[in-house]
Order: structure tokens, then sequence, then C-alpha cells
């Protein structure tokens, strides 16, 4: 009968899945999400397996005058630069510096950011307003100059640099999980946790942060490239590692010099840039559709 | 079942409205006749889901397209056939011809323009009146439905669900149209505000002449206000006639299980009987009779095909095979009071 | 109204300490000393001795800005290290190019965000949006300094059509930067527009406009869009404070003599009094943008109004 047929359909069609494997499913279907993910692990293959086929000193580093400013062959793929080093094999090792630099950088926003955001959400009052008013503050320099300031207090390495990016990814991670925590903070269960004599970390950690996963997750994917494209800027700025590290955006830096006659020097770094945090940007687009159908657009 | 020689205001013949989807084709109204004579309301029943609002939209050439489409032989408002006009004709009729009062009066006027501006808009359009002239008479508009026209300079959030109401009226009526479709205008209203503006639609509809289909799931507003009935079920009329054929010599089913799910106020010991079961999928409909099974009285045949439409004397139809049996009538017996 | 003005513009005076005191504080911490900026290099170590005296560089850190605000409080922001010149002065040298560039940039990225927005959402999920889409990512993917650097190989040196940097007068030199940084915050807006239209434009009251017989065009330019401008002036806002604090990356790939090079040459250069006073103004700049933003909600939206006069 059509009505039991109908019924099988439903629960056909609602079986309970695990939440993972819920998002996987819906991930799938999103061409361009899964563009990305491709991406995203081609890179982190071709970052970490680099040294297999390529040596720092030798192929990365080392000036051979006589192969200087030639344009891409088949030789040199994507040509030379103006101490005569190979740009390809340049921009694949910069995926080593990149691709660290954006994880961590987002790693360290996360951690300073859910830590003052949950705490400002749990408490609320005093200690809401007064972080929030000082998230805002930093929110009003731009982005840019506040790494500037950072990187030349602490000194140009990758660990500052790190650092510097991290510090001002921070505000967008205390507005997420505060926002988060915000509604949860008065639900039954966690008055309940707190009856049964629960702390006040073990509830947030236990009971509140997992609610917030998702948009925190969404945010991470986005981050990474924007931090990606911060990173690259104060390299190009001069600020960021030191020469003679392949990093994208020194590259530039250096190709901007020649940038008259040599244009293909300015032209594959900044590609690699673009393909790393376009692949990022549709994955985490992608992720933030699968997580919360709703915000489908 | 046609009528000839009089005139008709609107006359629909089997529309059709589906809606193409990723999930699926949803097929939201399935061949509905109407028509209708100047100056009478049509009350157009049905739970919701039922078509009434796509069938309401499709006669303004409302559906939002994709996902949405429309078949249908005709649909001739007042001499002209809408399914044929251009999307310049179109803007001509709406507002002027045809007009729509819609359910919820929270979300249908909009938010950041005055609700003179609103009601000015439409007269902007039609009378080809400059903006202050438009705002003179909307402000005539806004009087006519009981708002002092001074409010005429205040946001929609500055005024109560009711007033509100009224404001949409205002809107729809700001032009004379020869057609109104009121979906469902007093639902989301108090009851004592519901009465208010049935009275106010009432009043207006005889100050102006015009034809009414007054689309509702409440049998008691239909009582009040409406000439003729349709009802309607998954997208289908399954029963029509006048208010008195429908209501007093009601034969489908259907219509039987609406009016046994209205409490009675005269007799508080008399139980509900809500009709069972759920409305059929709109993406798979059955092959029969769409009702047939929540129908207490289906019989196999009723699954076979779409039971067509028998003449019950008058202007009264019914879609059901049952009546193929000379002596087959519904439980529900009328008793005056 | 004006209450809620005046409130705003009173907040911003515990915002401008703090900010100063924290970029103060942490200068103070960069590693390399002042003193041996200001005394030159061939200064011997009595003549350091002096700058230091003489700059109160002996004194605590707290004392020096205690100093550094009484003068901030008479309206003198001190002079730099570096140039001797008056901070102030030099800020309003370099603001004049910055400005000119915010505003190009801002109109660039407005016309082209909600032409592709709006066009993305009426035609939601066809390959004309999927277009769009694709187009604002990839904006948003591309460093700000490669596209510059891309339109100078391709704009000033291959066809010669645009100056390849320095503001040299007249519109023509700053057509590259401005649509360098305009396309770039073009991509961040096309997709809030498009999400925001995308909010409205199942609203109910279109259809109410639809059913009065206004034509399609208006439905979206005018019913819809204008209850979508509140999530696209937000970012705008933020968009055009940031541009007009300092676009330093594109100031430097156009040569272009803004205050985002200035502050940035400060801060290598060690120069305390210019940083400070480049950054205490680029925050008041951002505050009061983002307060004209807020005056400019209450325009577009009665019901924030009626909040502001509550």
């Amino acid at each position: 009968m059509a009505a039991s047929t109908n019924q099988e359909l439903v629960s056909k069609k609602y079986a309970k899945r695990s939440q993972m494997a819920e998002i996987w499913r819906n991930l799938k279907k999103n061409k361009g999400a899964i563009i990305g993910l491709v991406i995203v692990v081609l890179l982190v293959i071709m970052a970490i397996g680099a040294p297999l086929f390529l040596d720092y000193q030798k192929d990365i580093v080392s000036q051979n005058v006589s192969q200087r400013l030639q344009p891409p062959s088949f030789q040199h793929l994507f040509g030379t630069d103006h101490v005569g080093r190979d740009i390809f094999a340049r921009v694949i090792w910069g995926a080593r510096y990149s691709l660290p630099i954006g994880i961590v950088a987002v790693i360290v926003a996360v951690i300073l950011g859910v830590t003052l955001g949950a705490v400002a959400g749990y408490y609320g009052g005093v200690v809401e307003n007064v972080l929030m008013r000082f998230g805002d503050i930093f929110a009003s320099i731009p982005h840019i100059l506040l790494a500037i300031v950072v990187v030349s207090v602490l000194g140009q390495s990758t660990i500052n640099l790190m650092i510097a990016v991290g510090v001002t990814s921070t505000p967008a991670f205390i507005r997420v999980s505060r926002a988060a925590v915000l509604t949860v903070r008065n639900q039954e269960y966690i008055e309940a946790a707190r009856a049964i004599g629960m702390k006040d970390w073990q509830i947030i950690l236990k009971h509140i942060l997992p609610n917030a996963l998702s948009p925190i997750v969404v945010q991470v994917t986005l981050r990474v490239g924007s931090a990606i494209i911060s990173a690259s800027s104060l390299c190009f700025l001069g600020l960021g590692i030191p020469a003679p590290a392949p990093e994208w955006g020194a590259m530039l830096s250096e190709g901007r010099k020649y940038i008259r006659d040599y244009s293909y020097m300015t032209l594959f770094p900044g590609l690699a840039i673009m393909i790393t945090v376009l692949a990022l940007n549709m994955l985490g687009d992608g992720l933030r559709d699968a997580m919360d159908p709703k915000m489908k657009r | 079942m046609s009528q000839e020689n009089k005139e008709l205001i609107l006359d629909v013949s089997d529309l059709k409205v589906r809606y193409e989807t990723e999930d699926g084709v949803v097929h939201a109204v399935n061949g509905v006749n109407i028509q209708l004579e100047r100056k009478k309301t049509l009350g157009l029943v049905g739970e919701t889901g039922a078509g009434k609002t796509t069938t309401a939209m499709a006669m303004m050439r409302l559906i939002p397209s994709p996902p949405g489409v429309i078949e249908c032989n005709k649909i001739i408002i007042d001499g002209m056939d809408v399914m044929n006009m251009s999307p310049r004709q179109l803007e001509e009729v709406r507002g002027q011809e045809i007009s729509m009062i819609f359910q919820d009066p929270m979300t249908a006027l909009n938010p950041v323009f005055t609700v003179g501006e609103q009601i000015a808009e439409s007269i902007e359009i039609h009378e080809k009146l400059s903006k202050k002239d438009a705002f003179v008479k909307a402000v005539e508009m806004l009087e006519m439905v009981g708002i002092p026209g001074s409010r005429a300079h205040e946001y929609p959030h500055q005024f109560s669900g009711g007033m509100k109401q009224r404001v949409v009226i205002a809107i729809a009526l700001a032009c004379n149209p020869k057609l109104l479709i009121a979906d469902e205008p007093t639902t989301a209203l108090d009851v004592t505000i519901q009465a208010q503006v049935l009275e106010l639609m009432k009043r207006l509809k005889q100050q102006y002449d015009t034809s009414m289909i007054l689309i509702t799931h409440d049998l008691g507003i239909v009582a009040e206000v409406c000439d003729e009935v349709m009802v309607m079920y998954a997208g289908r009329i399954v029963e029509q006639g006048t208010l008195k054929e429908v209501f007093n010599h009601t034969k489908h089913p259907y219509t039987e299980g609406l009016f046994g799910s209205i409490p009675n106020i005269n007799d508080r010991k008399s139980e509900l009987q809500p009709i069972p079961g759920l409305m059929p999928d709109p993406t798979e409909l059955p092959e029969g009779c769409t009702f047939a099974s929540r129908c207490p009285y289906a019989t196999e045949d009723c699954e076979k095909k779409q039971p067509e439409y028998r003449y019950m004397g008058g202007t009264h139809y019914v879609a059901c095979i049952a009546y193929d049996d000379p002596d087959f009538h519904i439980k529900r017996r009328v008793t005056n009071g | 109204m004006h209450r809620y003005i005046i409130k705003r513009l009173l907040m911003l005076i515990p915002v401008l300490i703090c900010v100063s005191f924290v970029i103060y504080f942490i200068m103070d911490l960069a590693p390399g000393d002042p003193a041996l900026i200001i005394a030159g290099d061939q200064a011997t170590d009595e003549m350091i001795e002096k700058v230091r005296e003489d700059y109160g560089f002996n004194d605590p850190l707290i004392i020096r800005y205690a100093n550094y605000m009484k003068g901030l409080l008479k309206g003198d922001m001190g002079s730099s290290y570096v140039s001797k010149k008056d901070v102030w002065e030099t800020y309003c040298q370099r603001f004049p190019a910055t400005a000119k560039l915010s505003v190009a940039a801002i109109i660039v990225s407005l016309v082209l965000s909600l032409i592709l927005g709006v066009y993305s959402a009426v035609n939601q999920n066809t390959w004309k949006d999927n277009v769009s889409v694709v187009l604002a990512l990839l904006g948003l993917s591309m460093p700000q300094f490669w596209l510059g650097l891309l339109l100078i190989i391709a704009f000033a040196l291959n066809l010669g059509w645009f100056p390849s940097g320095g503001d040299l007068g007249g519109w023509r030199s700053l057509v590259l930067p401005a649509i360098t940084i305009g396309t770039n915050n073009a991509a961040l807006m096309t997709r809030t527009t498009r999400s925001s239209m995308l909010d409205v434009i199942r609203q109910d009251y279109l259809c109410t406009a639809r059913a009065k017989g206004v034509s399609e065009k208006k439905v979206i330019m005018h019913h819809a869009l204008r209850n979508a401008l509140i999530p696209i002036i937000t970012i705008a806002g933020v968009q055009f404070a940031y541009i007009l604090g300092g676009a330093v990356l594109v100031e430097t790939v156009f040569a272009w003599p803004g205050v985002g090079r200035l502050t940035v040459d400060s801060i290598n250069m060690r120069d305390i009094p210019m940083v400070t006073g480049c950054v205490v103004i680029t925050t008041m700049i951002v505050c009061v943008v983002q307060l004209l933003v807020d005056i400019l909600y209450a325009y577009v939206d009665p019901r924030i109004k009626a909040q502001y006069t509550k």
C-alpha cells in the first residue's frame, strides 16, 4: 500500500547517521569543496615530499649566475631568477613555509581567541565587557599595521611571523566562540552540570565548546587562507622570513625589481599563493555549507 | 459546469502548477477550474498545503520561475487572458484589475518604507499620478480602512498586526481592482480583530463592487462572507457549489471531514471528529482519488483513477465515485441551528 | 539622535587612550635604541647620552607616556625622532593622497560588488550565479600586492595606458591602485551582497510589491536592495576605514605617498611619536567612519533609528 512504502522511504531517508558521516556526505556533493580538498592534500604532499627530490642547499638557495634570468623553458619550467635559481623548485619549496605558517598562525589564534571568547561568554558581566572592548580596539587597528608592529617588536623570524599573523586573526575567533557560548550558556544542562559540582573550566571544555565546534572549524579553514596572505604580505614588505628562503611573498618582492623585463618572476609565486588560498576557501565554503545546510547559500 | 451568458470576472480552466525542485517535482495544483461572476465572493477552502495559495499566485502569474511551472488552458480576468501577457502587461494588470491580500500582515509590508509610500506606490503606477498626488490619495485610502491619515508617515513597525492588515487591504484596494484575492486575511490576527477586518473587507467590497476570492480554512468565515464555495484537496477541487449547497447538502467525504473538525459551540458534549492521516506527498501523488487513503468510505475502485466531477443539481459538483451508487450518502446530517 | 552621537564620540576617548598606551608600550619594547637614531651615525657616547637626557629616555615608561599624553591633550602630537618635523603636520601632508585613493577604491568596490552580488542573487543557482561566485572567490584569494603587480605588467608596462606608480595628480595614476584595492574589497562585498540579497529576496513584502504591479527591476533595486543594504554598508564601512588607515601593500607596490607607507617607515625607524601618532589618528578615523556608518543605518532602516532615539 502507498502508506507503508511511504513510511519505509521516510525511515530510509532519515536513518540516523553519525554527524561526521553526514558532514562528509554533504561535502561530497559539493564539487568546489572536493576540488579544494584535493588541491590542499596535493599541496600538503608537495610540502612534505619536497626534500625527497630537492636539496635545500643545492637546488633552492645556491646561486648560479650563468643561468640567471632565463625565461620559462623545459629545463626551467618557471624560469630562473636574478641569481640563477630555478623558480619552479623554489615555488615548490615555498609551500613548506606558507602552509605551516598559515596553520600555526591559526592555531595560535584559535587558542587565544577561543579561550578569551569562551571566558567572555561564560562569565559575562565585567569580564565580558572588558574583553570585548579590548577586542574591538584591536579590531579597529588595521590588521596589517598590527602585524607589522608585532613583527618589529619581536624581530624577524618564522616563529614571530606566525605569532604576528596569529594575533591579528584572534578577534574573529573571540567573536565566534563567544557567540556560540552565549547560545548555550543558560541552557538547563549547564545548570545541571554546575549542580553536580563540575568546575567552570570543565563545563566550558566538555559542554560548551563542543557546541561551538562547527563555526570554529569553518573559521579555521577560511582563516588559514587569509593568514597565508597576511604572512606573505609581511614577507613581501621585507618583514618576514629573512632571505634567501623561498617564501612566496619574498620571491614576489624580489621579482618586482625585475618586473619591467622579466615579468615571469612575479607570475608564478603569486599564482602559488592564489591557488593555495583559493583551495582553502573553496574547502571552507563547502565545509560551512556541509555543517549547516540551513546556512547554504 | 459552465455558466454561459453570465458575465464572468474570472474564468480559469485546467490550471496546473508544479515546482521542479532537486528533490523531485511537487505537483501543487492539478487541474483546477474556477469561474466567478462579477461582484460575487468565492470561498476557497482546504487545509494547509492543499494548493490554495499557489492557485491564487498562479492567477496573478506570481509563481517564481524557476522552480515553478504553470500550465493552463486559460486564465481570463475581466476578458483578458493573463497567460498570454508580456511582463509589461502583467504589471499593468496587477494591482489594477486583480490584487491580493497576503496571509501574514507582519511580513507583507516593506519595513523600510512608510505605509503611505507603500499605498501610494500602487496609485502612482496605475493612475499615473505624481508622487505628491498619489500620497494624498494614499492618505484617503488609509482613512477608508479606519486609520488616521496622520499616520501615513509612520513605518510598519509602528503598527499593530490588525492595523498592518488594514494597511495591506488599503494597498490592495488602492486602485479599485475588479478582483480581489484575500489569502487567509485574518489567520494571523486575534479573534476580535479578525471580526473587525472581515467586516471592513465586506464593506469595502460592496462599496467598490469588487469580486473576491477568499482563501481560508475557517468554514465560519466562509459562511459569513461567501456566496460560493470550492473545497480544495491536494491541488484539486473536490466539491463546489453555492454556500447553501456545500454547507447544507455536503457531498464529499473530505468536506464532511472538515465540518467534523470544527468544535460545536452549541453542543459542548459532541466530540471532534478529526480527519485521520495526512495529505499525500505532493511529489508522488497516488493515481486514484487523492483522498482515498484517509476516506472512511473508500473502496478499491477509488484507487484506480481520478474521480470525475458529478453534477448534483443547481451549481453543485462533487468529485467522488461513491455517488455512482444512487443510494450513497455521507453520515453528516444537516441540523438547523 | 544627537545624544547618541555625542555618547559615541565620548566613548572614543577611552579607546584612544588605550590604543595610544598599547602602541607606546609595544614600541618601547621593540629592540633598537631611538637615541642612536636621533643622534645619528657619527655620534659619540656623550652625544647619545645627551639625547637621552633631552628626550627623557632615562625616565620610566609611565612618565614618558604621561608627558606624551600631556602634549596630546594640548593638541601636540610631538615631533618625529627622524625628520624632527611635527607629527600632525607630516600626517596631514600625506593624508590627501590616501583619502583620494580610499574614495576611488571604495567606489570601485561598491559598483562591482553591488552589480555582481545582486545579479548573482537574482539568478541563484544558475550558471550566471556560479560565475559570479567563482569570480568573487578568485578575488578573495588573490593577494592584493600580486594583483597590483599583474595590473602594472598588463596596463602600465605592456599597454602603457596608466603610469606604474606614484601620485602624479589627475585621475590616471589613481586608476590602477584603486582597481587593485577595489577588486579585493569587492570580492568580500560581493559575497555579503549576495547572501544579504538572498535573505531578502524570498520575503513576503516583495510579493506584495509585485502584486501591486511594481516592475521586477524596481522590486529588486528599490524594495529588495534597500532592505539588504545594512550588512553591505557595514562591510563597506570597515573596508573604507582600513584603506584610510593605510593600504600599506598597495601604497608600496604603486609607490603611493600615503599614510600607510608613513606608518610602516616610522615603525622600521623606531620613530615612536610618529608611529603612535599615526596609529592614534588611524584609530580615530576608523571609529569616526564606524560612527558615520551607524548613523547611515538609521537612514536606511527606520527600525534602527527608533532604537537610537530611545
